[in-house]
């Protein structure tokens, strides 16, 4: 668009598709003018603002299935990485209200952890994604308008703050919200910055979060900051992901794209490949041979204007790896990382390494839930097949399972294999695809059942040599405390909603953001007893903010079948880790050891599958910082007694 | 006074509301006999919480109607005007409309912007299982289970939430401020405005920001 004054030129303020009117912006302008406000950053940077008119979808009568697609046409690629910018107003420590900011506690710890090291804008706005070459453009919301949302990178010791802009439409005839609260999972900060469910704000508004990255332990380990910062560098984590976790809306807002990775490197792990002092020389070069696979389901119909648009927030018949349907990547023979993350919004996958012969290749997972595993564990249908934590129906020989929001972080080694060679990544449901492979597929596999084609070349010189062998141990964990508190939480279903239920209560707790369901004192230990009773088979993958878990127990309807340190009876191997999210199928518990350490405030847990989180399966917990706080926070404890209650209310109408 | 309600023509409802394919249009009585369409009359472009009760439950139903009552007070400039009330029964059978008149005139809630309502069994089924069903069978059948849930709807910004009628007054008021039409762009900023005065006062006199929003 020309720049010109629009005042004298109205022929310009006609709105073009993905163009920024110049009007609107003076508008805005004029708005916050008006209202004695003008935010230095909002005339600044247009791409910032983001006030791009993009036309909302057509809504569409449900197909019987998605539009036909020609498998391996699309490039597999990493999403962007973010632009780490100056921010403008600076961060401050208060909410800087004046400016736009949504109201929030302040940043605690904040002259510990500012100036802030990185710093990244996020705009939460309408967008357009091709998920196909066949495919039209498809309307999503995304950060920066981007599907997946843009990469963000952090270094332990080096804090950042992400300045999160609700630059959503602020009227839509999509199933999304415009209201968000950004989740970063699960990152060791504020309460603030944790994205709590009920903190959602609306569109024109931003919020900072602060992002101090560090170990857990700043307090007991804080005095002597080396390279990686403050800490207790055993708690380090590299894979996290931030997504929208807007309350009843969760599912809506991130299926339609509001979700992204946030990588933290550290020395062990320090984002290259080269030697340098304590890196484990993993394969580390984002994007060439380190790649987030983040995985989800979508259906589409095709509507007028070329646009192919997603028909509902129910999932699909489309299964989408980093923004594309079934794409193709070329890969040389050597070590590759993936960095896989589910994304929902509510299905588990099965994955397995389909080598050309039609059996299943290793796969080494070196990570769970962003935590480095001691040592790392293969998977195969072979040898590894007892590894495979696909374990109830359906049965997947060697297979990896990947519930809603867990990570994990695996390593394909294909120098194992010849030049021309080509695997595929295998989901065990099958997907609607419409045409057959262009490559003869291997012997038993269905090209519905394909999520990504490997195509096995030979390295050229320009690209990176192999790593080394994977070291066979990754790192050491800290050792728990004695444990100074148990609590139980289940996941029922009671009374037509999914609830979290302590064992005192008749009915069970739905999502109240006012009252705690469960406080703790600051630095206590506690174990947690997880346990799904529901006898419909349904699976929740219980989610816990702020800090990570050691699974001390799993149960199945009750009986102990693994137990941590127990060589007669041993912990599944994947459960094994350090995690966030425990996945409880039908009848399973699990027995989870956690320290709350350096902050207070508000956290969540809440079943993962976006659809029972939006259906109230959430409960707020808070972290105290002394006694009094404590006695205040019991004693305004969340009731979920359904009688107790309801004679409440009697009293208050006999009085 | 937000200019935008000057502008707003009342009760428009959202482009993409499902409006009767969810909602349904079917006829409904009110306490007072009078016929209303459920959608056309009761939701179209408007605020509203819905909940299921029958007039001889002694069980949870006449707290939930506490409940709602006690609410009722918070909202009361709001009622009637742009946030309405529908208790429909469960067992339209026996609760016609001059029982259902008599059980709110014996509860004191015969009040403006709250309609009790009875219909056809089939209807009033339909509905029940469009605004709570949730694909299982196992509760979806059984008629008794949906009776402390409050649906929330407002069909001007085509969103729905749910509240707890068993949670407390804040929260079910919360949540129902959540299916508020949006304010302004300048009404949000003049409100964070002054709040941020507060905020500024409370950091000057005490050091520190008392209200910490835990």
């Amino acid at each position: 668009m020309p720049k010109k004054k629009a005042k004298n030129r109205p022929e310009v303020e006609k709105k073009t598709e993905g163009t920024i009117s110049r009007r609107s912006v003076l508008k805005i302008g004029a708005a916050a003018g008006a209202a004695g406000v003008l935010a230095p950053s909002m005339l600044t940077s247009k791409e910032a603002l983001g006030f791009q008119t993009i036309t909302e979808p057509v809504i569409c009568v449900t197909p019987p299935a998605s539009p036909p697609h020609h498998p391996f046409v699309d490039e597999f690629t990493a999403p962007f990485p973010a632009d780490d910018h100056p921010l403008n107003p600076q961060p401050t420590e208060f909410p800087n209200l004046g400016a736009g900011e949504a109201d929030r506690a302040p940043h605690p710890r904040w002259a510990q952890f500012s100036p802030a090291h990185f710093t990244y804008d996020m705009s939460a706005q309408a967008g357009l994604h091709q998920f196909h070459s066949d495919y039209g453009q498809t309307y999503i919301w995304g950060f920066n308008g981007k599907f997946p949302a843009p990469t963000l990178f952090g270094r332990y010791g080096k804090s950042g703050v992400v300045r999160f802009r609700n630059n959503l439409p602020t009227t839509t005839t999509t199933f999304g919200r415009n209201e968000i609260t950004v989740h970063l999972h699960n990152g060791h900060h504020g309460s603030e910055s944790d994205g709590f469910a009920g903190d959602f704000f609306g569109t024109g508004f931003w919020k900072d979060n602060l992002y101090p990255n560090v170990y857990a332990g700043i307090d007991a380990f804080g005095g002597n900051p080396g390279a990686d910062g403050v800490g207790d560098p055993r708690e380090k984590m590299g894979s996290f992901w931030f997504h929208d976790h807007r309350a009843e809306f969760t599912l809506n807002n991130n299926v339609l794209g509001l979700n992204g990775m946030y990588i933290v490197y550290d020395s062990t792990d320090p984002g290259h490949e080269h030697p340098s002092a304590g890196s484990l020389q993993l394969p580390g070069y984002y994007g060439v041979t380190d790649f987030p696979l983040e995985l989800v389901d979508h259906r589409f119909c095709p509507t007028s204007g070329g646009r192919t648009e997603l028909v509902n927030a129910a999932g699909g018949d489309k299964f989408i790896v980093n923004g594309k349907i079934q794409p193709k990547l070329t890969v040389r023979r050597r070590k590759y990382r993936f960095r896989i993350l589910n994304t929902g919004p509510t299905q588990t996958y099965d994955l397995t390494l389909i080598k050309p012969d039609g059996s299943v290749g290793t796969i080494v997972v070196i990570a769970t839930d962003a935590n480095f595993l001691e040592h790392p564990i293969p998977i195969d249908a072979g040898a590894n097949a007892g590894n495979s934590n696909s374990t109830t129906a359906p049965i997947v020989a060697g297979g990896l399972r990947v519930s809603v929001a867990e990570r994990y972080d695996i390593i394909i080694d294909f120098a194992q294999f010849n030049a021309g060679d080509k695997l595929y990544l295998k989901e065990n449901r099958t997907m609607n695809v419409g045409n057959p492979s262009p490559d003869p597929l291997p012997p038993g596999l269905n090209i519905g059942n394909v999520l990504l084609q490997f195509n096995v070349v030979n390295r050229e010189p320009w690209f990176p040599p192999d790593t080394p062998a994977i070291p066979a141990t990754l790192c050491t964990y800290p050792t728990l405390p004695a444990t100074d508190n148990t609590w139980e939480w289940q996941f029922v279903l009671a009374g037509g909603r999914f609830r979290v239920k302590r064992p005192f209560d008749t009915i069970g707790c739905v999502f109240d953001p006012d009252h705690s369901a469960h406080c703790m004192l600051q630095g206590t230990t506690e174990e947690w007893l997880l346990n799904n009773n529901i006898a419909s088979g349904w699976t929740h993958p219980v989610h816990i903010h702020f800090e990570e878990f050691r699974t001390l127990k799993r149960f199945v309807n009750g009986v102990v079948v693994g137990e941590l340190g127990n060589p007669s009876l041993p912990i599944a191997p994947l459960h094994s880790g350090r995690k966030d999210v425990s996945r409880l199928e039908a009848g399973q518990g699990a027995l989870i050891k956690m320290q709350f350490r350096d902050y207070s405030g508000r956290y969540l847990i809440h079943c993962h599958n976006m659809a029972h989180e939006d259906n109230f399966m959430m409960v707020r917990w808070d972290i105290v910082p002394d006694q009094a706080a404590l006695d205040a926070c019991i004693a305004n404890q969340q009731v979920c007694e359904l009688e107790m209650q309801a004679k409440e209310n009697y009293r208050e109408e006999v009085a | 006074m937000d200019r935008r309600d000057l502008l707003t023509r009342p009760f428009e409802p959202h482009p993409a509301s499902p409006g009767v394919t969810r909602y349904t249009n079917a006829v409904l009585r009110n306490q007072n006999n009078e016929a209303v369409k459920f959608y056309d009359d009761l939701i179209r472009g408007k605020q509203c919480v819905v909940n299921f009760f029958y007039a001889e439950c002694h069980g949870s139903c006449p707290a939930v109607t506490q409940t709602l009552k006690t609410i009722y007070r918070e909202l009361k400039p709001r009622m009637g005007k742009d946030l309405f009330f529908y208790s429909l029964t469960t067992k339209p059978e026996e609760d016609t409309s001059a029982a259902l008149k008599h059980y709110a005139e014996m509860r004191n809630v015969d009040l403006p912007g709250w309609q009790f309502l009875t219909g056809d069994p089939y209807d009033i089924e339909t509905i029940r299982f469009r605004l709570f069903g949730m694909d299982h069978p196992g509760f979806d059948g059984d008629t008794t289970l949906h009776s402390s849930y409050l649906r929330i709807i407002n069909d001007a910004r085509n969103s729905w939430g749910m509240a707890q009628a068993f949670a407390s007054n804040a929260n079910i008021l919360r949540r129902i401020a959540w299916q508020d039409p949006p304010k302004s762009y300048g009404q949000r900023v003049i409100e964070s405005r002054a709040r941020q005065v507060l905020i500024e006062q409370e950091v000057k006199k005490w050091g520190y920001r008392r209200d910490n929003m835990s």
